[in-house]
Parts: structure tokens; C-alpha cells; sequence
């Protein structure tokens, strides 16, 4: 289609050339001072234009959109005070250190409610302690070190980890939610982080491509 | 198995069909009818032998069949002039079975081999592996390390090949970790163990085969290690740390062990040997940095009669609980096992001792079951084991490889060779007080997807049962079997006379046996791989086999049929129990919770894909059988490269 229009274009818009006086006559004096103008003009676009490398704050909100949680993208990263000035791969790294506080903190929930539970009931206990077991190498290892890959170039090795914590919270929950609803602040933390986790990977998928 | 060998292999067989001399010529002119009439003639020849091929069921073909496969050899030289298994002339334990040459080759097919790779064992995607090496747990991950050829199917080139894993089964390979680049292991990185100090720094100590073929032992270490993959290694500057010493022939002194700590900061580390050809030795260095050793005046052990101890493993077990313990620990409830492969009979073995810390030897328990002349780590197809300490779970673990048992020209066809069994958790009998006990790592049972249950299931004498499962190519299986009271049976044998003490073909119908399951079988029975217990009486009471017989595991000539087998003790009021891990052409069967264990290869032509069935069988001419089985169906390991970028 395209093909067809180029074909018939050039002919018509030749042909109605011929026929129109030129829009503009610019005065040979002018002409130099103009075309000066025009070209400072021409090297302040570019200043205007690029978000990317000075405006932090439109680098979030890009990358943001490309995630599946906008919202608790841009939170989780304007939380950090150095966001702002952190390049795509500072954000991934920002957005991972995001993941290890949720799962922190959901491990905290977890053995909080463990050290509540009654001695008398331990069967009780079961879900949560195995969720405890899922979280423990996930904070210790799977985290830290996705987020050390994430420096040193390892992208692949970081949606590596990010992805097992992912998968060990979405089986704590799967494991829980079989229970009576009591450790509901435990099924949020799960959602959180793999939420949180879903967001890491999309940012980190972004700096693949861009590499 | 979608990393099945689709990809090219090499060819350096004729694969039957592709006769040269069946080529049709080109017709050289349209208009002469002679010529059509040739043509036709060539066509009919050409197809009436396609269909000659095609006919796989005529016994006969072998002699009908082309020559070329038959005959065809190996591009290597060196299969062209000797008939020595691989690796022997080298100076380590043969890599191949020599006798299976010159027996023609079946016609697999691509899917045939793409059916034999295994679904959730760990092997490389391609080409030759042999010993583990280093097993250890660092910062998260597990490492393999193993004994791997980058160019062939066959051994040769030995490197270090790397996988690292989080649960042992779900497996990503690495770059290689060392290959041969030194004059002192320039024809070889063998196999080597890693020791971790108590600041976490970890050292690797291995065999190099020099310039010269002398086996020297060489000090490696991490370049990082912060670096939870141990991606990269350095090799100590002032390698060798260890050269053989005056009166060990330089190219019998290999395999150095998992160092234990001694007194006084001082390491121990042991080398295998022979002395006089004929007896096995375990000799033991002394160290302080792992750079400098002293050979101590007497060696840990020696036994009479037993050859070269390769892949010599020595660790504590503790006698009180299923606790694992790490390789210096000792104490009152603490015995020692110490292992080796023997060269002369490619099989490992072991016994249960006492370690004498102050004179640094070791005494087995029973000498009548002295390493080399007592009990096997596996009676199957197995070989190199190398246990580990994992720090990680408290748990000793052990590794063995698993050759194949086609032959070395289906492998080079298929473009690879070499499993490892899965993991196995080792502790002590406490029950018979004799042996270890070996049972699958628990993480396995992440890859159980559906199961099977049945119960009561009465196999009467003479009897199949099949069972539908679906899918019985990747399986985890677990069956117990009840038999009327021993003491009963024992009472109402006392007339027999006794039975000479041997698993037999599971066909051999004897009063109490076989029974047990038939694994990778066909609809009629054409292939099958039975799985069985056998009671007989000898030495007035009933004893009991434990056996795998791989006879009728498949129509192809040229795979080696064993039949495997043991004695297994059965104590009062146990069952007779079975767990079995089917994956494709590798069979891991424990008998009694991992008292004893045969590792099996087959390679079945028919019973294969959704052809493969699983069945129930009691062969015994007066016992009846009552079992109950659980199976479960496998899902694949995924073992694929680390995505690392």
C-alpha cells in the first residue's frame, strides 16, 4: 500500500510544484543570521527532549508503565532517595532491594506467629513453619545475591533468584491458604513480594533488551 | 525431553539402510528401453531390501541385514588397532565394556535415542562423563563437578565439568571449571575431592596425569569465593603438591580424598594405591597449609588380594542417629567408612570400622567384610562413588556414576554417555548393625506429580498383575509385600533341600520366588525388566535375594543383560520393600529402605514411550503375595545451562 502511494505521489506532488510559487522568499541579508537561529534551536531540542539520561523522575514513570503494577512500582522506587538519579539498572537493583524488605518482613510475620502460637496445638503450626523453611534461604541467599548479579552484569542469574522467591512465596501461600485464615497477614505479605518480584523482573527484562 | 538428541550425532557408522551399493544409478539415456527396464529392476531390488529392513521381528536378521554396520568401526585410531576398552591404556579403570564390539548394533532410531536420555538424572547435554567431583554446598548452591570430555562420547580430554543446583535435582550446568593446560595434568584433570575449613575457604585437591602420564595430585582453589557459583578456579602456582613416591608405580597413585582434621592444625588426606600389584592401599598424607605433605610410614589400610583402590572415600557415620556428620568429627558413637572402587572388578565397596585418631588407621568391624571382599555400595552399574558432608541440611550424600551399557559405538552415534544417580542420604543400619543405608535425597519429591495407590493387591502364585498407571517411563515407585510368616515357611521347608543361593532369570520358578514388579514392560512381555525378591533356605534358614534381572530388558544384541543381585537382611516382622526410580533407560531400586541397592541401564526397543507398561508378578510355584504399591509419576529436572546474562 505504502508501495502504491509513493508511486503515485511523486508524479502529482511534481507536477503541482511546477504549477505553485515557492511559500517562502527569504532576503539573501537575512540568511545567514537565520540559518544561525535556527541552528541553536536545533542543539536546544535535543536538551529538551531527552528524559532519559537527566530527568530521573521520567525514567521511573517509563519504566513504571512497563511493569504489571504501576502503582507499587512507583512507591516502592520513589521510596529510595536515590532514585531519582539512579540509572535503569539502579532502579532494578533499587526495585530488588524492595523484594528483600517484603520478604523480610513477611518472615518477621511468620515467625512472629510462631513464637505466638500455643505449645498445645503444634500441627497448627505446620503451614507456617514450612513457609518459614521456603523464606529463610530466599533472604539469606536467593535475594542478596540476585541483587549482587544485578551489579556485576549477571541479569540473567538476578531474574534467577527473583523468580525462585516468587515461586517460594506463591507456594507459602498455597500451603497456608489450605488453613483457617488466621495468617492472613502472611497471605498479604506473600501477594507483596510476589508482586514486588513481578515488578523486579519486568525492570530487569527492560535492561536485557536494552543491552 | 525436549533436549532430546535431535541434533546431529555423529555418524561414524553406516546406519543399517544406507548400503552405498543400493544407490540407484542414474539413467543414462531415455531412449534405449533396456535402460528402462534396469531401472525397474534396480527399483524392485532397492525396495524389496527396504522392506527386507523394515521387518525388525526376524531373528535371522542379523545375517540378512548389509555388512557395513556390522563391521564398521570407530574413526578413533586407537579402536581401530586394540580391542582394550577405553581408558585402560591410560592408566585409569576401563570406561567401556570391550566385549560388546564387534556385536552388530540395533537400528535405533533418533527417537529411540532421544527415549534413552534420562528425565530428571543428572547428565551432561552431550558427550562423556564419568567420576563426581568436589561435591560440595556453598552459599546457597550445591556443586557437581564430574569428569567430562567437551569432544566425544568416549572418555578422553578429561576436564572438570560444573552444575550447580539449589535442591540437588533441578540441575544448571556451568562453564567448565578446570581443563587440562599444565604439563602437570596437560593429559587429564581427574578426579579430585573438595575440603571446606572452618573459615569457609575452600580447597580442591586432584589427580593430574602429566606430560609424562605420572599421576600427581594438584592444590585448586576458587578465584572468588564470594562468588556464590564458583565460576572460576586457580591452580596452585607450585603444582604438584603430591607426586608418587618411591615404590608406588607412578601411574597407580590417584583419587585424593575430602580432607579430616588431625591434631595440632594438621590435615590428613588420602591417596589410593596398590602395593605388589595385587594389594589394595589407601595411603595418608599429612599437612598443615594443603601446600606441603609428609607421607606418614604406614598407610590408613591395606587388604590382601583386592588391586588398585581408586576413588578411595573415607567419613564418619554416626551409630546413634541419622544425623550426617562432617568429616573430622569423632566420638564413642562414631564409626567410619571406608570405600573404594576397585579397578579390577569396576565395583565399589565398602565397610564399617573403627578409626584409630592417635595412630591414624582404621580397623574394620568384621574382617571377614573387609573393604574389597564384603559389601558392595550398589550391585548394579555403578562405580566412582564420593560421599560429601552438607553442612547446608546435616546430611552425609553420596554420588555415584553410572556408565552405560550399550555399546561405545551406540553412544558415540548418540552423541552422549553417562548418568549420575540421584543424590542418596546416607546413614547407619542401626536395625542389622552391618551396613549403611542409602535412600534418595528428599528434594526429589518435588518432581511427584499424580499418584497411583493400590491396596491389597493379592498376587497368587504364578500370577501378573498390570497395573494402570498411564505413563510408566518416569516413575517413583514404592511397594511393600506381605507373605505368610517366615518361621511357617521355614517349618514347612525343613524336607528342602537347600537352594543354591542365586537370583536366576525371573523366569526360573522356585518354590518361595520371584516376586516383585516388572518395570519397562511391554503389553506381551516381549521386553521387560523384573524387579524381584527370591527367598530360598540355605544354612538351614530362609535367606533373601534381592535381584534385577535385565536378560529380557531388550531385543537389541549388542547392550550388556546382567542379572544383578544380593542377599538383603530381612528382619522379623519386616516386609519385603521396594522403592524404585524409573527414568527411562536408568532403573534405581532399594530394597528393605536403601539396604541394599542395584542400579540398572536398559535399553528397551519396544517397551518404550506409551508402549512401556508396569506390572505386578509372583512367580513362585507355592507362595502367595500380598502387596500394596504407590505410584507416583514423575515430572522432568529441567536440567538446562544457567541463564546467567
Amino acid at each position: 500500500m505504502v508501495w502504491s502511494c509513493k508511486f503515485f505521489s511523486s508524479p502529482i506532488t511534481q507536477y503541482t510544484r511546477k504549477q505553485t510559487e515557492p511559500i517562502m522568499r527569504i532576503p539573501p541579508p537575512l540568511l545567514f543570521p537565520l540559518s544561525l537561529l535556527l541552528l541553536l534551536l536545533l542543539l536546544l531540542l535535543p536538551t529538551s527532549h531527552s528524559s532519559s539520561s537527566s530527568n530521573g523522575e521520567d525514567l521511573i514513570d517509563q519504566t513504571c508503565k512497563l511493569t504489571p503494577f504501576y502503582d507499587l512500582c512507583q512507591s516502592s522506587l520513589r521510596s529510595s532517595p536515590s532514585s531519582s538519579s539512579s540509572d535503569l539498572r539502579g532502579l532494578a537493583q533499587i526495585m530488588a532491594g524492595s523484594v528483600l524488605d517484603g520478604a523480610n518482613r513477611t518472615l518477621g510475620q511468620i515467625q512472629q506467629l510462631l513464637d505466638r502460637s500455643s505449645p498445645a496445638d503444634p500441627a497448627a503450626d505446620q503451614p507456617l513453619a514450612y513457609c518459614a523453611e521456603l523464606y529463610i534461604p530466599v533472604v539469606k541467599y536467593s535475594l542478596p545475591q540476585a541483587i549482587d548479579a544485578l551489579s556485576k552484569g549477571r541479569l540473567g542469574f538476578a531474574v534467577y533468584g527473583i523468580t525462585d522467591t516468587m515461586n517460594e512465596a506463591g507456594d507459602c501461600n498455597k500451603k497456608i491458604s489450605s488453613g483457617d485464615g488466621s495468617s492472613s497477614p502472611v497471605s498479604d505479605g506473600n501477594m507483596l513480594v510476589m508482586d514486588l518480584a513481578a515488578v523486579a523482573l519486568s525492570i530487569i527484562k527492560v535492561l536485557q533488551k536494552s543491552l | 525431553m525436549d533436549d532430546a538428541t535431535s541434533k546431529s550425532f555423529d555418524h561414524p557408522y553406516t546406519v543399517l539402510g544406507e548400503d552405498p551399493s543400493l544407490v540407484i544409478p542414474p539413467a543414462e539415456s531415455r531412449q534405449r528401453p533396456t535402460k528402462v527396464y534396469f531401472w525397474i529392476l534396480t527399483s524392485t531390488v532397492f525396495l524389496l531390501s527396504l522392506a527386507g529392513l523394515i521387518v525388525r521381528e526376524n531373528p535371522n536378521r542379523a545375517e540378512n541385514s548389509i555388512p557395513a554396520a556390522g563391521t564398521a568401526i570407530p574413526e578413533s585410531s586407537q579402536d581401530n588397532v586394540r580391542f582394550l576398552p577405553v581408558g585402560e591404556a591410560e592408566g585409569v579403570s576401563a570406561k567401556s565394556y570391550p566385549s560388546t564390539r564387534g556385536r552388530l548394533s540395533f537400528n535405533w532410531t533418533a527417537a529411540d535415542f532421544a527415549w534413552q536420555r534420562t528425565s530428571y538424572h543428572f547428565q551432561p547435554e552431550k558427550n562423556w562423563m564419568n567420576d563426581p567431583d568436589g561435591p560440595l554446598f556453598h552459599l546457597g548452591w550445591y556443586h557437581l563437578f564430574y569428569q567430562y570430555n567437551p569432544d566425544s562420547a568416549i572418555w578422553g580430554n578429561i576436564t572438570w565439568g560444573h552444575a550447580v543446583s539449589r535442591d540437588m535435582i533441578h540441575w544448571l550446568y556451568l562453564p567448565l571449571a578446570m581443563v587440562p593446560d599444565h604439563w602437570y595434568d596437560i593429559d587429564g584433570v581427574w578426579t579430585g575431592s573438595a575440603t571446606i575449613l572452618p573459615n569457609g575457604t575452600i580447597i580442591v585437591l586432584y589427580t593430574g596425569d602429566t606430560n609424562e602420564a605420572v599421576q600427581v595430585q594438584n592444590l585448586a582453589y576458587p578465584s572468588n569465593l564470594s562468588d556464590p557459583l564458583l565460576l572460576d578456579w586457580v591452580k596452585y602456582s607450585d603444582n604438584p603438591v603430591i607426586t608418587p613416591p618411591t615404590g608406588i608405580e607412578t601411574d597407580e597413585f590417584r583419587d585424593p580424598t575430602t580432607a579430616w582434621t588431625g591434631p595440632n592444625g594438621t590435615w590428613y588426606v588420602l591417596v589410593g594405591s596398590r602395593l605388589n600389584t595385587t594389594i589394595g592401599v589407601a595411603l595418608v598424607y599429612e599437612t598443615l597449609d594443603f601446600k606441603n605433605y609428609t607421607l606418614l610410614d604406614h598407610p590408613l589400610h591395606t587388604v590382601d588380594g583386592t588391586g588398585m583402590w581408586e576413588c578411595i572415600d573415607f567419613y564418619p557415620i554416626s551409630t546413634n542417629s541419622s544425623v550426617g556428620l562432617d568429616n573430622s568429627a569423632t566420638g564413642p558413637e562414631v564409626k567410619h567408612v571406608l570405600k573404594a572402587s576397585l579397578d579390577n572388578l569396576k565395583l565399589d565397596y565398602y565397610a564399617i570400622g573403627t578409626y584409630d585418631e592417635g595412630n591414624v588407621t582404621w580397623t574394620p568391624d568384621d574382617p571377614e567384610m573387609d573393604v574389597g571382599i564384603g559389601l558392595q555400595v550398589d550391585y548394579g552399574r555403578y562405580y566412582a562413588s564420593k560421599t560429601f558432608y552438607d553442612q547446608n541440611k546435616g546430611r552425609r550424600i553420596l554420588w555415584g556414576w553410572v556408565n552405560e551399557t550399550d555399546a561405545d559405538y551406540d553412544d558415540l552415534a548418540k552423541g552422549w554417555a553417562s548418568v549420575q544417580t540421584i543424590p542418596r542420604v546416607v546413614t547407619y543400619d542401626s536395625l542389622t548393625g552391618t551396613n549403611i543405608l542409602q535412600w534418595p535425597v528428599e528434594e526429589i519429591e518435588s518432581l511427584r506429580l499424580n499418584s497411583t495407590e493400590f491396596e491389597d493387591v493379592f498376587v497368587e502364585a504364578g500370577s501378573l498383575v498390570p497395573l494402570d498407571i498411564g505413563n510408566a517411563t518416569q516413575l517413583d515407585i514404592s511397594v511393600e509385600f506381605e507373605i505368610e510368616s517366615t518361621q511357617a515357611l521355614e517349618e514347612s521347608m525343613l524336607g528342602e533341600t537347600e537352594s543354591q543361593l542365586e537370583c536366576s532369570v525371573a523366569d526360573n520358578r522356585t518354590t518361595l520366588g520371584p516376586f516383585g514388579l516388572a518395570v519397562l514392560a511391554d503389553e506381551s512381555l516381549s521386553e521387560l525388566t523384573p524387579i524381584f525378591f527370591r527367598l530360598a533356605k540355605s544354612n538351614g534358614s530362609l535367606k533373601t535375594l534381592f535381584c534385577v534381572d535385565e536378560t529380557r530388558s531388550s531385543k537389541a544384541t549388542e547392550v550388556f543383560k546382567e542379572i544383578y543381585g544380593t542377599v538383603v537382611p530381612v528382619l522379623d516382622g519386616e516386609k519385603f520393600t521396594m522403592r524404585i526410580l524409573v527414568d527411562h533407560s536408568i532403573v534405581e531400586s532399594f530394597a528393605q529402605a536403601g539396604r541394599r541397592v542395584i542400579t540398572s541401564r536398559v535399553y528397551p526397543t519396544e517397551a518404550i514411550f506409551d508402549k512401556a507398561k508396569l506390572f505386578l508378578f509372583n512367580n513362585a510355584t507355592d507362595l502367595n503375595v500380598t502387596a500394596a504399591i504407590k505410584i507416583w509419576q514423575m515430572n522432568s529436572a529441567d536440567i538446562h545451562p544457567f541463564p546467567l546474562y
